[in-house]
């Protein structure tokens, strides 16, 4: 076939249509076809599209952009047809039906197409359906609906009908089909049913979208000289983490992940010298889950920093590459009528701060758990700017209820646990310098006592008499002991006696797994003044001091 | 007239720009911002206070065990959490009880928690028969030794070491209303030991900022200039006549406002109730 003309021609576009048969590794064909032109599109798997404008002038005519296409396919191990035509319509047709290379003159499309079988539509079509959005972030062009290419799966079956419309009315080649009156065929099939016409003569329905090749929000530095302190490195991260916020700041995208990747060299097995080849043998490699997007790269060197330092590397460091998973910019409105909260990338660092200082699992909000374990709770991450839909949760209503719930205070053995009685308090007591004041409000207006908690209970020795406490024992210094002067109980209060029984009595509350539990509480106070909360473990007969009223 | 070497020092102090310790500096509690001041929303004790206790500067709730400390901390993390605000507890030995914060109204989402260790006074659980039985063994040996109070366990120490860094870190990162440190259950020869340069650089980092520091101690021990102590006392009150029904009903709690020359002097009964 003649060489194409018009890629002499500016004016005139010229794509190109790449297609293999056998099945390629993911992304080797995108690859080829990204050596060529920046404007390529993604029609299948198997199938590309190139926008070949301007690329005359450095390979040449269009067989040999064909050629060198052919070539560079096979040198990545892929057999490809190749078919250049001045529509992509046309170069999708051709590279279909014919093998090897086809080359199209422009304006010679319709002729070109015109001996090809109809039944190539409906493969367009099939295949089209189930094409791979070049660019999900790119908004489906409005245009692209009048495509006949681009129908959903419950208008397959139409299309398929409608070829069979063609082929019963005798039209075998997409020639026959171009050839109809279009007035007549738009009076019996509809309007839309011209498109098919315009394919049948290779021509476009519309522009072609380029895909854009997923974007890497990646930094890597190769280092001449191994660090092996942190302070060093945080100058390499600075440097790194400038590249990426400019990067994030140009694309309107901040980081939800941080991936921090050091490449480390291997010490030889002779102490203190590092392997002759001085190749990098192990990747020291941490992620941080952020808590919303952020991009200062201030806050996520000085996130990274604080991770490394509760993770170092185990060896020195000759490459550093840090990378993001981006999501959407944040958006924030601030308000002129309330306090401002830090900021979520000063709260990010503070975290971390305290991570490093306290443990992981030291910081954070608590929340409360479902559960009648005496002092279950469960940490969270302290995220104060989520105020949308903040209430007063159920189980804070739950606990004041379990705790004021009138009761008898009668043991009795079918219940998990015994409330403790009301406390009817209605009444507060008050004076202001000296003048006695009475006030009666609200209870719930009150202030609710508070218990000091030992986490792990403290053992104690209590004397009893007529079944009640009459003096405690803490051997535990700071802690006093004494005479009973008032106490009430006990409450009893079981849970998880269906659990198998732990080694641990009293295992962290981080453990999530409840452990059973079997005891009568006691409220106690001394004479010397404290008031405590005691319970005694019913199946071992020990006492402990749970907490401190305070 | 204020004495000639009052003034000396007062002005020896303000040329290297440490009057903020002088109280003669403060502002007058008349024209004081009530945005200036972190309520307790208890009526009768934000009236002794005037309003509530003073942001940006060091205050303490001081008592003894069982004196109403952790009650009126949580009435004011519940009040600032209530009004939108974000508050931290420096828990320097573990003792928070979440669910006392819970029932007291605490917005927990808006509560910053750092557990100190489990230690000191803890390794509570861990105590073994032997371990008690050496203790009562060597209970009459202990008594012959002069300074008891000078062994104190290093894991104490460590653990109000890590809590004051913590401290300084969330007072540094700033924006809450109220920042708290728990140093209730730690002994007192230890608080001692703190250095002294300690609470001035704290009451620095606050100063001018909209957070209200709250240092909960057995005993007075850092209070800044412009701040107030409250020193805690209570007794517990008791519902039912016959054993069956007695109850804890609450406490009666005690307040003595001491501030700065008595600027604000008060004192002031509320009730708990459980």
């Amino acid at each position: 076939m003649a060489t194409c003309a018009c890629a002499r021609r500016c004016e005139v576009s010229v794509f190109g249509a790449l297609s293999t048969v056998e099945g390629a590794p993911s992304g080797v064909l995108e690859e080829v076809a990204r050596e060529f032109s920046p404007r390529i599109e993604v029609c299948s798997p198997t199938e590309i599209v190139l926008d070949l404008d301007g690329l005359t002038r450095l390979f040449g005519d269009a067989r040999t952009i064909a050629e060198e296409l052919r070539r560079t396919a096979a040198d990545r191990g892929l057999r490809v047809r190749v078919a250049i035509a001045g529509t992509r319509m046309a170069a999708r047709l051709l590279v279909r039906y014919r093998a090897g290379l086809t080359i199209v003159e422009p304006g010679n499309e319709a002729a070109a197409v015109a001996p090809l079988p109809i039944t190539l539509l409906d493969e367009l079509s099939s295949n089209t359906s189930g094409i791979k959005d070049p660019h999900h972030r790119i908004k489906e062009p409005h245009h692209r609906t009048k495509d006949p290419h681009h129908r959903t799966k419950d208008q397959e079956p139409r299309t398929k009908d409608q070829i069979a419309t063609f082929r019963h009315w005798g039209l075998r080649t997409l020639g026959d089909l171009a050839a109809l009156p279009a007035d007549d065929l738009a009076a019996r099939l509809g309007r839309q049913q011209t498109d098919w016409q315009r394919l049948a003569r290779g021509e476009d329905a519309r522009p072609l979208v380029p895909a854009v090749p997923e974007e890497r929000f990646e930094q890597s530095l190769d280092l001449e000289w191994p660090i092996e302190e942190l302070e060093p490195l945080s100058f390499v991260l600075g440097r790194l983490m400038d590249r990426l916020e400019a990067h994030l700041e140009q694309r309107d995208r901040g980081a939800a992940v941080l991936h921090v990747r050091l490449h480390l060299i291997k010490r030889s097995n002779v102490q203190g010298q590092r392997s002759t080849d001085g190749t990098t043998r192990e990747v020291h490699e941490r992620s941080l889950q952020l808590p919303v997007a952020i991009r200062d790269a201030r806050t996520l060197r000085m996130l990274a920093l604080l991770d490394l330092e509760s993770h170092p590397p185990p060896a020195a460091i000759d490459r550093v590459t840090v990378a993001v998973d981006p999501t959407p910019g944040r958006i924030v409105q601030f308000s002129l009528l309330t306090r401002p909260l830090p900021s979520p990338e000063q709260v990010a660092t503070l975290m971390a701060r305290l991570q490093a200082l306290m443990g992981e699992t030291r910081c954070g909000s608590p929340a409360m758990v479902d559960s009648w374990e005496p002092g279950a709770f469960a940490m969270k991450s302290f995220m104060p700017l989520d105020v949308n839909a903040r209430h007063q949760r159920y189980d804070t209503q739950r606990y004041r209820d379990t705790e004021n719930k009138s009761s008898s205070s009668l043991i009795h053995s079918r219940g998990a646990s015994v409330p403790r009685p009301s406390t009817c308090a209605r009444g507060a007591l008050s004076s202001v310098e000296g003048r006695c004041v009475v006030e009666v409000n609200d209870a719930s207006k009150l202030p609710v006592v508070a218990l000091r908690r030992f986490r792990h209970p403290i053992p104690i020795r209590v004397q009893m008499k007529h079944g009640q406490p009459m003096s405690v024992s803490i051997m535990r210094r700071g802690l006093n002991g004494g005479v009973v002067d008032s106490c009430a109980g006990p409450w009893r209060t079981s849970g998880a006696w269906w659990e198998s029984r732990t080694e641990s009595r009293f295992p962290s509350p981080e453990s999530r797994v409840p452990t059973p539990w079997d005891r009568d509480e006691w409220d106690v106070a001394l004479a010397e003044g404290p008031t405590y909360r005691l319970f005694r473990e019913r199946h071992s007969d020990k006492w402990f001091l749970e907490g401190v009223v305070d | 007239m204020a004495h000639p070497a009052v003034a000396v020092l007062e002005s020896a102090l303000r040329a290297r720009k440490l009057d903020r310790t002088l109280t003669t500096t403060l502002p007058s509690w008349e024209w004081t911002d009530p945005s200036s001041l972190l309520p307790t929303d208890i009526p009768l004790v934000d009236a002794c206070l005037r309003g509530g206790l003073p942001r940006g500067q060091l205050s303490e709730l001081t008592g003894a065990c069982s004196s109403g400390r952790m009650t009126l901390l949580l009435q004011l993390m519940a009040a600032a959490t209530r009004r939108g605000e974000i508050a931290a507890l420096v828990d320097t030995l573990d003792c928070f009880d979440v669910a006392s914060a819970a029932a007291a109204g605490v917005d927990l989402d808006r509560l910053l928690w750092i557990r100190g260790a489990d230690s000191g006074l803890g390794a509570r659980g861990s105590e073994t028969q032997h371990t008690r039985t050496q203790n009562v063994r060597s209970r009459n040996m202990e008594s012959r030794i002069p300074d008891r109070e000078s062994r104190i366990p290093s894991s104490v120490d460590r653990a109000i070491d890590r809590a004051l860094k913590a401290l300084n870190l969330v007072l540094q990162a700033g924006g809450f209303g109220i920042v708290a440190i728990d140093l209730a259950d730690v002994p007192a020869v230890t608080l001692r030991q703190i250095p002294f340069t300690t609470w001035p650089r704290v009451q620095r980092v606050i100063e001018g900022s909209d957070t209200a520091c709250v240092l909960v101690t057995p005993e007075p021990l850092a209070r800044s200039a412009g701040g107030l102590t409250l020193s805690l006392t209570s007794r517990s009150t008791w519902a039912g006549m016959s054993d069956r029904s007695h109850v804890l009903q609450g406490i009666d709690l005690r307040v003595r406002v001491v501030s700065p020359r008595k600027r604000i002097d008060g004192d002031v009964r509320v009730r708990a109730s459980m």
